[in-house]
């Protein structure tokens, strides 16, 4: 899965410095980092930009057409609801839970990959068993099956999708940490009578971090992606509150006649997921060409 | 085939016991503990009361303690039927089966088509390296890795078949065409092309990797040298090296077609197996889910297995172990 | 939206499709389609999977096999009056059919019908029906009326006795909502619940079911030897079109003949009255949309704060702005329409000065932040309904908007229908509800499961008066409304039932539920029925005008 050599995941100034230089280099990667900039910015001062409060109904105004109706840039939906400002909110949920699936994902992919890895034999077994287990449902299936059963909010949601996507890190991080424990600065620190629990979070977490920063940025594309998926198969977070998901939802109804409500939030996430993917990329050519994780 | 593929096999099928019990009781699990159930559904119905319910969760025996449930359906699970729908009181294999072959049309043509232009498109982009052709298609792909599938679809529709009206915006037959092929295609057109597009970019992807890695190696060089043409190159050499890793990958995608399918068969009225499993999912048909999930489940581990043995088939370095 | 049929192309095509098969196809052998004056297509987005009249679980799609192939002894009309159908004629008293003291039912069958496999209908089908019900084993999904049952006899092979533990006057109902199943194919099942009958029925009804197509249509043939005489249309099929504006819009290309159950989208009705060949009408569902108070909560104690809360709330404008208007205005759990709907409630609301000062005098004063409070409990609750359906979340969104402009603060807490509709529901877990429920034994005013105070499962464990609703007063009328055989008198009762319930509102009523109906011009006889929920309960009437 992950063909990465050892003297290169150690970071040293130099190699730091090359990366940098890399992935400055590599033009999408630039223009995916200034847009997820971009992107939370925009979720982060939803409350400052937006023009309106998105929970604002008012019927007299509803599907006005955007770009020219005053006071509504882009428009009003089905209940006379500001689409900008319920973009800018929207997007403050889909990053949000984008961000906290792939903070769940990263925390326990990375956990029971230090596990398998470090303490092997018979933990690393059963650890791996279950791996191939979950591994065996279609990430979908298993999203739905769960969401059909908990009640949505954008926490239980981010833990659905984190938890139901962390296979794959974990099985990057078992093979790296399997590789590195041999090394002789970890044979040292064992040495020196330092726990099993320091030795994996301080010494061979830090030297794995490329390779899982790379993911973590490719899981936020996937979460952002996921939930829409959920949203739009009516178990995803629960109106009035917007999300590009069910914003997206909503506007099924009408989108032979207001295709408008469709487009924007669908764009979005398009926006959003391809900044990530492009970000995640440029990670990864820059911190070795030969790193194959898939977005 | 040698003998010791088919050790090889018999162990792989052996070692994917454990693993598919593991699936059916993560399953199980999931659905039985989690809050509400299949007799939710009667509650909408006003006639009936309390007293019903319990007297219908006995008749559908989930009054029973959950490791006597999971035994029956495990029973029901072996001896063939897969268990009884709820709803429809029908074995669970039936009602599968007959919304396989729907699904397998959708997906297999997208998969066919997704491999033929992706694979085509991943050689000339490992050919012609940082050329326009190959900034454009990388680009394309990330793109297309990046729709939301659902939300694709919807567009087709919305150009395709309402604002044109060239094509069917839903359905596999129109009524009275079943089995027309001429009929079929017009209805396959549309979810073909938002399944590929997905499908497609994976492909040309890992094609154009797997290549460059071909043609950077030694014997490449060394063919190059000796003066073949790089088209023999190309076809001989390069095509027969660089398939492998797609082969695996073969084998991997084919389990997450099934999700792929639920999607599109949501949004185009498939009358398939993603639907299914979605109206399965509204009633709380345990026992049409747990069914979808083993079936599934099967695929995954086939398609893993078909992986392996394929490269090894093909590329006399690996050894089955 | 999608192309149009074209009856030459495909006759043309049938050959070609015949030798060149080189692709799976789904199903089984489908017979040829009949010509366009000889079938009728009613498409629904839901698909029927269970097939048997005595098992389905709800209302809507499966209604529609049930009412092609099976009869009940006695249907409803449009008028809301029961017309023979197996049985020979109406019970009542004047005919003497039913005892004095409302006790004994003579039930008298007609004795020319026969099943779809030839062999004769006759009492023993009925009462086998009867054991059917009260099988404990057999997932029958409500009793209702049947647990009152005594005694049942088969007095000759034509008639059935049966004796009531108390007079019921619903009880009429209760019948014309049961479908009778065969005895003689039936009997001999282990398990009626997974039979292969619940796939492939006989029963007496208009039509035969030839084909079924998994997740895209099915096929009727009429049945020649129907006893209401034998259809005018040649063929029946019923389509399914799981996206409601997809089915609409083959409607308007004629793709399907007509669009039942959910019908036409809200937003598209005042352009469905207008299209040419068409005709546009909305049918009354049985339905009304509640909001539901959990009386049981600190909140709605007190029935001043559930009329201030409900006077708060605008119920037309939600109707309107969600409904585009298609649901009627109602102040009770009647529709206006229903003949015992009492006419003198009136709608004081939406009034939410009023209401404020309601809320007031009862103690909920304004707090610091905004919400109302009285001794340490704040007016803040939650809102639930099944998760993803956006007219019900934007009538929500309205209902939230509306309380907080008087210092309630209402959270919406939707969730899959699995969760909402189970404990949390019938164990009155819930703070409020928004819920769509009809009557509780067919069409019948009585309204004991619902508000009766023996009626509360979370107390007595049997009912289903979620609410946990309590009036000693309505509890005597409900039992006295369900002895009355006096139509006016009856009438009476439930008035004042109304009138009570709508002061103390455990549930505010908001609209009674229609849904638009769209059929071809020339399609005849169909009758729009309010009384029953399945769009083709006359389908042995349709024709081709």
């Amino acid at each position: 899965m992950v063909d990465i050599s050892v003297s290169d995941a150690v970071p040293t100034r130099s190699y730091t410095q090359t990366i940098a230089r890399r992935f400055l280099s590599h033009r999408l990667a630039v223009v995916g980092a200034v847009m997820v900039v971009f992107l939370c910015a925009s979720a982060l001062f939803a409350q400052l930009v937006s023009p309106h409060d998105p929970m604002r109904i008012d019927t007299s105004q509803r599907f006005l057409p955007p770009f020219v109706s005053w006071g509504h840039l882009l428009g009003t939906d089905d209940l006379g609801r500001d689409t900008l400002s319920r973009l800018l909110y929207g997007g403050q949920v889909s990053l949000a839970v984008g961000i906290v699936a792939m903070l769940t994902t990263m925390v326990t992919g990375t956990l029971v990959g230090l596990a398998a890895g470090y303490y092997g034999g018979i933990i690393d077994n059963l650890l791996m068993r279950l791996v191939d287990t979950l591994l065996c449902f279609p990430q979908v299936f298993l999203l739905l099956v769960i969401a059909a059963f908990v009640p949505p909010t954008i926490l239980s949601i981010s833990l659905i999708i984190g938890l139901t996507s962390w296979m794959e890190v974990s099985r990057i991080v078992r093979a790296q940490v399997s590789s590195l424990k041999e090394m002789d600065f970890i044979q040292a620190s064992r040495g020196f009578g330092a726990s099993n629990w320091r030795i994996m979070l301080v010494e061979l977490l830090p030297n794995i971090m490329a390779p899982v920063l790379v993911a973590a940025t490719l899981k936020v594309a996937t979460a952002v992606l996921m939930e829409s998926y959920i949203s739009f198969l009516g178990y995803g977070v629960q109106p009035p509150m917007a999300s590009w998901g069910n914003m997206l939802t909503n506007a099924q109804g009408y989108f032979d006649t207001v295709p408008f409500l469709a487009i924007l939030p669908g764009v979005l996430i398009t926006f959003t997921v391809m900044s990530f993917n492009f970000l995640g990329d440029g990670l990864r050519d820059a911190i070795d060409a030969r790193l194959k994780i898939d977005p | 085939m040698s003998g010791d593929v088919i050790g090889y096999i018999l162990r792989r099928i052996l070692h994917s016991i454990p693993l598919v019990i593991g699936v059916s009781i993560i399953g199980f699990g999931i659905m039985h503990l989690a809050p509400g159930g299949p007799l939710a559904v009667y509650t909408l119905n006003p006639t009936i009361t309390v007293t019903d319910i319990e007297r219908l969760r006995v008749a559908l025996g989930l009054d029973q303690p959950i490791h006597l449930q999971y035994l029956s359906w495990a029973k029901a699970m072996l001896t063939g039927s897969w268990g009884v729908t709820f709803f429809g009181g029908r074995p669970v294999l039936e009602v599968i089966l007959e919304r396989v072959p729907a699904t397998m049309t959708l997906m297999g043509s997208s998969l066919a088509l997704a491999i033929v232009i992706g694979t085509l498109i991943g050689i000339l982009g490992a050919v012609k390296r940082n050329s326009i052709f190959d900034y454009l298609a990388t680009t394309g792909a990330m793109l297309a890795l990046s729709f939301p599938t659902f939300w694709f679809g919807l567009m087709a529709i919305y150009v395709f078949a309402i604002q044109l009206g060239w094509l069917p915006s839903g359905g596999m037959y129109e009524l009275g065409e079943e089995g027309n092929p001429w009929d079929l295609l017009r209805h396959l057109i549309l979810p073909v092309m938002v399944l590929t597009l997905v499908l497609l970019a994976t492909w040309s992807r890992y094609s154009r990797s797997s290549f460059l890695d071909v043609i950077q190696q030694d014997y490449i060089r060394t063919a190059r040298s000796k003066g073949l043409g790089e088209r023999q190159i190309l076809f001989r050499h390069a095509l027969r090296n660089a398939v492998i890793p797609l082969v695996a990958l073969l084998g991997v995608q084919l389990p997450t077609l099934f999700s792929g399918a639920l999607v599109a068969e949501t949004i185009f009225s498939w009358p398939g197996m993603g639907r299914l499993f979605v109206d399965a999912l509204n009633m709380k048909e345990y026992p049409i889910l747990m069914g979808m999930i083993m079936f599934t489940a099967f695929f995954v581990i086939v398609g893993n297995l078909i992986a392996d043995v394929a490269i090894a088939a093909i590329d006399p370095r690996v050894k089955l172990a | 939206m999608a192309i149009k049929f074209s009856p030459t192309r495909r006759s043309v095509l049938k050959g070609a499709a015949a030798s060149s098969l080189i692709v799976p196809v789904t199903g089984i052998y489908s017979p040829a389609l009949a010509q366009k004056r000889d079938r009728i297509i009613l498409g629904t987005t839901q698909e029927p999977v269970q097939f048997n009249p005595l098992l389905y679980v709800n209302a809507g799609a499966e209604n529609i096999p049930e009412a092609c192939l099976f009869d009940a002894l006695w249907d409803v009309n449009e008028k809301g009056e029961f017309i023979p159908n197996l049985a020979a004629r109406i019970p009542t008293m004047e005919n003497g059919d039913i005892s004095a003291d409302g006790k004994v039912w003579r039930i008298n069958l007609k004795r020319d019908v026969k099943w779809s496999d030839g062999q004769p209908f006759t009492a023993k089908d009925v009462e086998f029906t009867y054991q059917t019900i009260v099988n404990p084993k057999v997932a029958v999904r409500s009793r209702s009326g049947f647990d009152l049952i005594k005694n049942f006899k088969v007095a000759d092979p034509h008639t059935v006795e049966i004796e009531l533990e108390r007079p019921f006057v619903p009880f009429m109902w209760a019948w014309q909502n049961m479908h009778i199943v065969p005895h003689h194919l039936l009997s001999k099942e282990e398990n009626i619940n997974t039979s292969g009958f619940n796939a492939q029925p006989v029963g007496t009804g208009a039509y035969l079911l030839k084909t079924r197509t998994a997740g895209s249509h099915m096929v009727y043939e009429a049945n020649p030897n129907y006893h209401r005489g034998a259809p005018k249309i040649r063929q029946f099929i019923h389509k399914f079109v799981p996206d409601q504006l997809v089915a609409y819009g083959q409607a308007r290309t004629g793709e399907i003949d007509y669009i039942g159950v959910s019908g036409v989208p809200f937003d598209r009705w005042a352009e469905a009255a207008k299209l040419p060949d068409r005709h546009f009408f909305p049918l009354g569902q049985p339905w009304v949309q509640f909001v539901y108070f959990n009386c049981g909560k600190p909140q709605f104690k007190d029935p001043k704060v559930r009329k201030a809360l409900y006077l708060a709330l605008e119920m037309q404008k939600a109707i309107d702005d969600v409904f585009f208007g298609a649901y009627k205005r109602t102040l009770s759990y009647l529709h206006t329409t229903h003949w015992a709907y009492n006419h003198d409630l009136k709608d004081s609301g939406p009034n939410p000065q009023l209401a404020a000062k309601m809320l007031d005098e009862a103690g909920w004063k304004v707090g610091a932040d905004g919400v109302r409070e009285k001794d340490g409990v704040k007016m803040k609750f939650s809102m639930s309904t099944t998760a993803g359906f956006p007219a019900r979340q934007a009538t929500q969104a309205i209902f939230q908007q509306n309380w907080k402009a008087i210092g309630v603060e209402m959270e919406i807490k939707n969730m899959p229908a699995s969760v909402v509709w189970g404990e949390y529901t019938t164990k009155s877990q819930f703070d409020t509800l928004l819920v769509s429920w009809e009557p509780t034994v067919g069409m019948d005013p009585d309204y004991t499961a619902r508000a009766h105070s023996k009626m509360i499962p979370a107390k007595t464990g049997s009912g289903s008066n979620y609410t946990q609703y309590e009036n000693a007063e309505v509890d005597r009328l409900l039992e006295e409304g369900v002895r009355q055989t006096n139509v006016d008198e009856r009438k009476k009762t439930y008035a004042r039932i109304q009138e009570i319930l709508l002061e103390e509102v455990p549930f505010g009523p908001q609209g009674g539920v229609y849904q638009g109906q769209m059929t071809h011009k020339s399609l005849q006889g169909i009758k729009p029925n309010q009384y029953v929920v399945d769009a083709a309960w006359n389908v042995h009437e349709w024709s081709w005008g």
